[in-house]
């Protein structure tokens, strides 16, 4: 479904965007979730606000994806997994992601993050044992999808705050809602 | 050898303080740091004295006594940062490097969004730093 | 240079904090939504003016450190620098932002209501969106030993000005 020209690398789209320092990003996401603990308090409430705050993200995110890729609508949840991993989050993060653990049927897969500028700097505090600090990300990926007409759960199956080696994010395809043109094909 | 190092809030709080001795001498150095913080205090307060480290974060030797070296370091957020040594012949050089390194392993550790302003640094990642910078302390130029 | 990140990031986790703050968590309780919006910028500001002044000398009075606000830190932030600095030499100080990036890029929510409204709710989110960068300079200003009262204006858009009061 790629356009004649084919989509742009990850790194070639990071290189041409505007950026800026990573740090100011990392404290803002930090001092966000600590407002958001003292707030709310609950440590599973604030991983689901954060989850939807991602999910607002993705769901706007997704049209400068397409527009920077140049990748025009995957349509296959395989090739649009791997679209997320080595160019969404190379363009929007500056690093690269891979994709790993597909099952049989090719609906589930795992993202894999070894190196991940939310977290730079961050502690988990022994009362946050529960927290999913980077929950914004599910949402942003489960956000990004719908728009792309792919219904999904992400789940963090690994975390490096609470001591694992790397970030991995489960994403299991619920529903593919067929793509509905706006206009009818001309054939 | 580094013996103890410490971080003192501007309310002169202590927030980190470490010694690096088997001996059992916590106390002492602890009254050594205690002691050094009016040193720092009167330098920065009367600048005439303190030349021409004028308004620079390194605060150089801050006295020395029979067994010890104590140096200081003052940051723009007015933390003291606090170096004991048994060496005696210390290169100026290399404590700058030292505190260079410290205020960046500092800085790291205040970065924590969960790290509360004017508590006590409790950061495993903090203490691994700057028990890493202690051991490096010299090695640089010892050849 | 240190790591990098799209400066879509940014723009995106700034706009939906200022939205889930002011119509989610504390929706019709705008100065409380404001509080934590700027307690936010606060501990952002507070972080970054430790690590922006590493490896510089300690400033010698106020106006060396709203110089540095206005020169190193803008830049680090803001990728400029403040276009204009005002003092009364009575403890207030102006800094003017002719084309404040925040402002300029902002994506305002795409709304149905139009005219009036429409307008004054942009204006509004607007102003909800200036507490971040209000508290991002108290907080690297007290953590310099500087406590001020800080706003915003910006009754000369694009242009932004940040209104510094030092408190005695």
């Amino acid at each position: 479904m790629s356009r004649a020209s084919g989509p742009r690398s990850g790194d070639a789209i990071f290189a041409s965007v505007e950026r800026v320092n990573a740090e100011l990003f990392t404290l803002t996401y930090g001092a966000i979730v600590r407002q958001l603990l003292t707030d709310l308090e609950e440590v599973e409430e604030v991983n689901k606000q954060l989850d939807q705050m991602g999910y607002n993200i993705g769901i706007r995110l997704i049209d400068e994806f397409l527009a920077k890729s140049n990748v025009s609508r995957c349509v296959d949840f395989k090739e649009t997994a791997d679209m997320i991993a080595k160019v969404g989050f190379k363009m929007f993060l500056g690093v690269t992601a891979s994709v790993t653990n597909w099952d049989a049927d090719g609906t589930c897969c795992s993202i894999v993050l070894e190196d991940n500028p939310l977290v730079d700097f961050v502690e988990l505090p022994d009362t946050c044992q529960g927290l999913y600090y980077c929950n914004i990300l599910s949402g942003v990926i489960r956000g990004a999808l719908e728009m792309v007409s792919m219904k999904t759960e992400v789940t963090w199956t690994r975390d490096m705050l609470r001591g694992d080696d790397a970030f991995e994010l489960q994403v299991k395809l619920l529903k593919q809602v067929p793509e509905e043109y706006p206009y009818k094909d001309d054939d | 050898m580094i013996v103890c190092v410490a971080v003192v809030g501007h309310q002169n709080n202590p927030l980190y303080i470490q010694s690096f001795t088997e001996a059992d001498d916590a106390l002492k150095l602890h009254h050594i740091v205690h002691c050094s913080l009016d040193v720092i205090d009167e330098r920065v307060n009367n600048p005439k004295k303190s030349g021409p480290l004028l308004n620079e974060t390194f605060l150089g030797l801050l006295y020395p006594t029979e067994n010890y070296k104590v140096y200081g370091y003052l940051t723009n957020t007015k933390v003291k940062f606090i170096l004991v040594t048994t060496d005696l012949d210390v290169k100026d050089a290399d404590v700058r490097n030292f505190f260079r390194r410290f205020h960046a392993a500092y800085g790291d550790a205040v970065s924590n969004p969960f790290h509360v302003p004017g508590k006590k640094i409790t950061s495993r990642t903090f203490a691994e730093s700057v028990s890493t910078i202690v051991k490096a302390f010299g090695l640089s130029s010892a050849g | 240079m240190g790591r990098e990140v799209s400066e879509s990031c940014i723009d995106s986790l700034v706009t939906e904090m200022v939205f889930s703050f002011c119509n989610r968590f504390y929706a019709d309780k705008s100065d409380l939504a404001a509080r934590r919006i700027e307690a936010i910028g606060y501990q952002v500001g507070h972080q970054l003016s430790e690590r922006y002044t590493m490896e510089r000398p300690r400033f010698s009075d106020h106006l060396e450190a709203i110089k540095f606000i206005c020169k190193d830190f803008w830049s680090e932030v803001f990728k400029k620098q403040i276009d204009n600095l005002k003092t009364n030499h009575r403890g207030t100080f102006v800094l003017q932002d002719n084309r404040f990036r925040w402002l300029s890029r902002m994506s305002v929510e795409p709304s149905l209501e139009t005219g009036q409204e429409g307008e004054n709710k942009a204006t509004e989110a607007m102003s909800m969106h200036l507490y971040f960068p209000c508290g991002i300079i108290r907080g690297a200003l007290s953590n310099l030993g500087i406590p001020c009262a800080v706003s915003a204006d910006i009754s000369n858009l694009p242009a932004c000005s940040f209104v510094i009061r030092i408190k005695a």
